[in-house]
């Protein structure tokens, strides 16, 4: 039993000892290290003030610069990296700050990435509500449009008759009103002398035939003009009363034949 | 009085100062406060000064950084940090110099044009910042952006020397007809 007590002693000083060591050691690195410093110092010290002015400031400094840069580049170039103690108190405490700053770092991607998805899985939904709204509005467009297809159809076929059928009635109410107007004013201006004066009674007794009316003239006459185009001429009757076919003459309606006195036509108006 | 010496003191362990020098008070105060804010790993003091040379009575740390700021709405501050720019050591313009520009946003204030402080900066062979210091987010980007600066010139960040990071943030140089 004494004997492993004195065992377990002395390997607890040997610990203490190199903890002791090590930072001993690094102690020591930190004050040649401020020597340095203080040397440096005693150095600079000794250079005496330069101040600038507007004229000559670029030229000084540029040239110090050059200086500087020169002198930062040989060190760069002399330095060679220094080898840490391969201490393992040392290496483990080195190891540790390193862990300890992945770890952080880590975290800190970590929650960035986190916030990134929430930030995804919003726009997501709004672009999702988004859509479905678009959606709604493309359907109700479209059954606006069928219906307004129908009615536009329908609509413009049952116009169109409609409109067809009343200018064809208005047109033929107004051709019978036209032939109307057009036979009273023969019957009111032109009568047949049958009604007239005692001496036209002695022509109608002298003469066999019967007389027609002016209408009935000038309906033979365009009868004849449009059913026989190539040969437009009557026949004078005994039926014409001589003083409406003299009236016809005599006004242009109608044309004596150049070559049968006895023949008549009608003026070509629609020519 | 003195001329402000960029390596007269041996550096405090962890410690980085940053000298702000404009006329322009309010907004130096308000910078300041925005920069302890930021978290920093090394210790930080923010020093104000409203003209140069400073009293050489007061016994002060050494400086890493110094901000010149001018306001573009006051001719007075461009002039005075012109003044101020010849009580400065050379050695400080190896990177530990930056002119910060604000109220460029509001152009219809302005009487002093951007090339002259374009100019001036360019002189000095400094990086030139612009920020509204009036908006409080920008002044929180601007002052996030000096404690890193201010890092580098402490020597705090490894790697990187003041006068390189400078080197990086100077924008192409001007053709030299244009200058003349």
């Amino acid at each position: 039993m004494s004997e492993n007590k004195q065992e377990v002693h002395p390997d607890t000083i040997t610990d203490v000892e190199a903890v002791i060591d090590t930072e001993e050691e690094l102690i020591k690195e930190c004050e040649e290290m401020w020597k340095d410093m203080e040397d440096c110092q005693n150095k600079l010290s000794l250079i005496g003030t330069e101040t600038l002015t507007n004229a000559d400031a670029q030229l000084s400094l540029l040239i110090m610069q050059m200086k500087c840069l020169t002198a930062e580049l040989g060190q760069w170039k002399k330095r060679k990296p220094e080898i840490i103690p391969l201490n393992e108190d040392v290496l483990l405490t080195l190891g540790k700050e390193e862990f300890q700053k992945l770890r952080c770092d880590l975290e800190m991607v970590l929650s960035t990435i986190q916030s990134k998805n929430e930030k995804l899985k919003e726009d997501l939904e709004r672009e999702q509500q988004w859509l479905d709204e678009q959606q709604q509005i493309l359907d109700t467009l479209n059954v606006l449009n069928s219906d307004v297809e129908n009615q536009v159809v329908t609509l413009t076929e049952s116009r169109i008759f409609n409109e067809l059928t009343t200018k064809i009635r208005g047109i033929k109410e107004f051709k019978e009103k036209l032939l109307l107007t057009l036979g009273a004013f023969l019957d009111n201006h032109f009568p047949l002398p049958e009604a007239s004066t005692p001496k036209k009674r002695k022509n109608i007794q002298d003469s066999n035939a019967q007389l027609i009316t002016l209408n009935e003239i000038l309906e033979m006459l365009i009868n004849r003009m449009f059913d026989v185009p190539h040969d437009p001429y009557v026949k004078i009757r005994d039926s014409f009363w001589p003083p409406y076919i003299e009236l016809l003459l005599r006004y242009g309606i109608a044309l004596r034949h150049p070559e049968d006195p006895s023949q008549i036509r009608l003026e070509a108006f629609h020519q | 009085m003195s001329v402000l010496r960029s390596m007269d003191k041996l550096p405090d362990l962890n410690r980085a100062t940053v000298l702000l020098v404009s006329t322009e008070d309010a907004l130096l105060q308000q910078l300041a406060e925005s920069m302890l804010k930021d978290d920093c790993a090394s210790e930080l003091r923010v020093h104000l000064a409203n003209s140069l040379p400073l009293p050489s009575n007061v016994n002060r740390p050494r400086i890493d950084l110094i901000v010149f700021v001018i306001n573009l709405h006051s001719k007075y501050s461009l002039q005075k940090v012109e003044e101020f720019l010849q009580h400065v050591d050379s050695s400080f313009f190896l990177g530990k110099v930056c002119f910060l520009v604000t109220g460029a946003g509001q152009e219809s204030h302005c009487s002093v044009h951007q090339n002259t402080v374009i100019k001036l900066a360019h002189t000095y062979r400094s990086p030139l910042l612009l920020c509204d210091l009036q908006v409080e987010s920008f002044r929180a980007a601007m002052a996030r952006r000096l404690v890193r600066i201010l890092q580098i010139c402490a020597g705090h960040v490894p790697g990187v020397s003041a006068l390189n990071l400078m080197s990086l943030l100077r924008s192409p140089e001007n053709p030299p007809s244009k200058e003349l």
